[in-house]
């Protein structure tokens, strides 16, 4: 028995070295094809490259890396587009058999978080609503349920309910017709307002909690020492809580109530609980501040005064601490 | 000394939180049971915690010398102070043992004097917690209600998101229900999944101190779950939507089943306001997981986008507008970049049920033969179903379909006589995911991947659905 044993521990060692030089490789293949790619959508390389060409001529010795440049230059042109208009459309095809129209028009939204990265593209698929007019409807999107996307289609894609209706009322009231035109650009527009600005927001409140200071930890953890207020952050993917770190403003939370951050929760040390209200242009709209002695308003009118954006709320709330020193 | 006999009132508070429930009481050995021994201690740990031993006072010998009822020996001896019950936990947290020693040490030792109704919903949100699939949730969506006359006011985009402010909502509810039924209520966020846990337990009992058996007070059938999901306007309760059925020929029907509708349409109503009422809306899905309900029903990107159209849910097929590699060089596993481990895919306990035909009611074989699938049928399995039920799942433990269509009839004048009922078929799909299993049953070419109509790929996002040609029929306009 004993005699099996060390090769058995050889072999599984070896096992797992195999599959970990196998990962290694992996990885070192998806950076080479990362470069390849990078290189072959640069400028400079690409120029070089056709200058090249056009001085040898192609031999069959060489391989001929033409396609492999059109391929790159023809998605660098297409980032491009993304880039610069942020909606972009694109054909797709239902692959389901009983569907009427298949072919369906794709919207791509790409939005650009405060990091610099870009988030993973929103779709919205339209379809034609059988009939002898051009009409759209949604027909798959992957927008977060809290925007609204059958309150955007009823206003800026309404599709006649009852036909019938529609054409006895007409005589009636011809301006109605005009209301019931669709308008996919200033949908797609609406759309996109909401996703950028939602972003923004979600930029907003981790610049102010990083100005105040983060601390974070995981969820899963049990922790014993509960020194602080810890929530938990829903802005953030992957399971984590997060506490402010001691600061001379006194805050000890800071964050969004929902995933759509509009309406932000701050907590402060002496017990005082306040909430403001963020609006698309980044501007505090509102805010409430309760503490034990009831409404702080003072403090609410830092929380709204000055430019009232979001962005300088800290400043406002230092210079106001400034001024009332006892509070 | 005898405890001066309580005056019983009816009143319209909701049951308290430290009612307690005699001890001796053998449904409880058997809730407790339900948890596991780690389980128990951490429960066990949190009440005896600085902050919340107000709260569940374990008995300790100052009780006992206070000279209540019980003469006879308890084999667990009374502790002197909170720290003694504390260490006595401590011993049995490092010394191994089954489970049954810890809930002795709880119902006969240190809660002698009974467990309050707070410790036991813990005790059940804790299961819920460990089990997740422990049962059945429906989804329900809030929707606003208008006047008649009164339009949609100007578009704000936003959807209705209940912000459940705990002690809000449930003075609302009580207000609402506490004329019927009477009511203990715990709130708690669940240690997993974005949701907030609202356990219920009603009792047709007006007063403070019910005076039913204490049976009464433990039994499963009289607890409500409502689950609320963050950042959706998405309501999940473990009431199994019976829907309009208020038929019930009583005015006050005591049944558990009419506390529990009862409590299903104050829901609504608690989390409405003045000008803004809102109300429930069956979206005929329901399902045991709830990673299913968030998936479909929540607050992600996936909630119109399932089947082929998972493809845009996950964004397996394109990159960020940064990223310079062609989308063809790409592999969606890559895009998917948080690869997460697979759930026991390779389970495969599917059971494929038809009542009514047989045309494809086969057992599916193990799936060996995965690897030699042909790349046609490969390619088209991937055009139909996308993601799901590969690299992102949403398990649905069930999936019922009614058919209107004539079966064998293919052509399309099916429609011209209308004065006998066109027979129907309906098909019930049972397992631990279904989608998935149909998916595998496309591999092994039991089903046509590319002739199967769009729900069985899971495009519609239900488990209950009536189907005509195809296309899933919606109960409003059919």
């Amino acid at each position: 028995m004993s005699t099996t044993e060390p090769p058995k521990n050889m072999e599984e060692e070896l096992d797992s070295e195999i599959t970990s030089i196998r990962a290694e490789i992996r990885n070192l293949q998806r950076k080479r094809r990362f470069l390849v790619s990078s290189l072959l959508t640069s400028e400079p390389i690409r120029k070089r490259l056709q200058e090249y060409q056009a001085s040898n001529p192609p031999s069959s010795r060489d391989k001929d890396v033409s396609p492999l440049l059109d391929a790159a230059e023809k998605h660098a042109e297409t980032n491009h587009h993304r880039v610069a208009f942020s909606a972009t459309t694109f054909p797709f095809k239902d692959p389901s058999p009983n569907s009427e129209n298949p072919n369906l028009l794709g919207v791509r939204i790409d939005v650009c978080a405060g990091n610099g990265r870009f988030a993973k593209p929103y779709y919205v698929l339209l379809r034609r609503v059988p009939g002898e007019d051009k009409r759209l409807q949604v027909h798959r999107h992957t927008i977060p349920a809290f925007i609204s996307v059958d309150k955007l289609e009823r206003a800026f894609l309404p599709v006649p309910s009852a036909r019938e209706e529609a054409q006895a009322e007409e005589p009636l009231k011809p301006w109605k017709k005009n209301a019931k035109k669709q308008d996919l650009t200033r949908f797609v527009h609406e759309l996109r307002r909401q996703l950028a600005t939602w972003y923004l927001r979600m930029d907003a409140v981790n610049l102010l909690r990083g100005k105040l200071g983060v601390v974070r930890r995981s969820v899963a953890a049990y922790h014993d020492d509960d020194d602080g207020v810890w929530t938990r952050d829903i802005l953030s993917d992957n399971q984590e809580e997060i506490r402010l770190e001691a600061n001379d403003l006194g805050i000890v939370s800071l964050s969004p109530t929902t995933l759509e951050t509009t309406y932000i929760r701050l907590e402060w040390q002496d017990g005082r609980v306040g909430r403001f209200k963020l609006s698309h242009s980044g501007v505090v709209e509102r805010a409430v501040v309760i503490g034990d002695h009831g409404r702080d308003k003072l403090l609410e009118a830092a929380l709204t005064g000055g430019d009232a954006k979001v962005e300088t709320v800290l400043d406002r709330l230092k210079q106001h601490l400034r001024g009332v020193p006892n509070a | 000394m005898a405890r001066p006999k309580t005056i019983r009132a009816p009143t319209t508070a909701s049951l308290p939180s430290n009612l307690r429930i005699p001890s001796t009481t053998p449904s409880l050995v058997k809730s407790f049971g339900k948890l596991t021994r780690q389980a128990l201690l951490d429960l066990v740990f949190y009440w005896l915690d600085d902050r919340n031993v107000q709260s569940f006072a374990p008995y300790l010998e100052q009780d006992e010398a206070e000279g209540t009822d019980d003469e006879e020996l308890s084999p667990y001896p009374t502790e002197q102070t909170i720290d003694d019950v504390r260490n006595a936990y401590q011993e049995l947290q490092v010394r191994k043992g089954g489970k049954r020693e810890v809930i002795d040490r709880i119902l006969e030792g240190d809660w002698r004097h009974g467990i309050t109704l707070r410790q036991l919903a813990m005790v059940d949100i804790r299961y819920m917690n460990d089990h997740p699939s422990s049962l059945r949730w429906t989804a329900l969506e809030l929707t606003r209600i208008f006047a008649d006359s009164a339009q949609p006011p100007e578009i704000d985009a936003s959807a209705y998101i209940p912000r459940v402010h705990a002690s809000t909502f449930l003075s609302n509810i009580q207000k609402q229900i506490s004329p019927l039924v009477k009511a203990h209520y715990y709130l708690a966020r669940s240690s997993a999944l974005p949701l907030t846990f609202l356990r219920i337990f009603v009792i047709n009992s007006p007063y403070q101190n019910p005076r039913q058996p204490p049976e009464t007070l433990t039994d499963s059938s009289r607890v409500i779950y409502v689950a609320f999901p963050d950042s959706c306007p998405f309501v999940y309760t473990s009431i199994a939507s019976t829907g309009s059925k208020p038929s019930s020929t009583h005015a006050v029907a005591t049944d558990t089943r009419s506390l529990q509708r009862i409590v299903r349409d104050a829901v609504p109503k608690a989390l409405s306001l003045p000008q803004e009422r809102y109300t429930l809306k069956a979206t005929s899905l329901t399902a045991k997981s709830l990673q299913a309900l968030l998936a479909l029903r929540g607050p992600g990107r996936s909630n119109r986008a399932h089947g082929a159209f998972s493809i845009f849910a996950d964004a397996v097929i394109e990159g960020s507008p940064l990223d310079p590699r062609p989308p063809n060089t790409v592999s969606p596993e890559e895009y998917m970049n948080r690869t997460e481990p697979e759930k026991d895919s390779n389970k495969d306990t599917e059971d494929h049920k038809e009542p009514g035909t047989s045309a494809t009611g086969k057992k599916s074989r193990p799936s060996e033969q995965d690897t030699h699938i042909p790349k046609k049928r490969k390619l088209a399995i991937h055009s139909r179903f996308g993601t799901s039920g590969y690299l992102s799942s949403a398990p649905l433990d069930r999936l019922d379909v009614r058919l209107l269509d004539r079966p064998g009839t293919e052509g399309d004048d099916e429609d011209d006589d209308a004065d006998h009922a066109p027979p129907s078929l309906s098909l019930t799909f049972a397992g631990s995911d279904v989608i998935s299993g149909i998916r595998k049953l496309a591999e092994l070419g039991v089903v046509d991947p590319e002739r199967m109509p769009s729900w069985m790929t899971g495009e519609e996002a239900v488990s209950m659905a009536v189907v005509h040609r195809g296309h899933r029929v919606v109960k409003d306009s059919g």
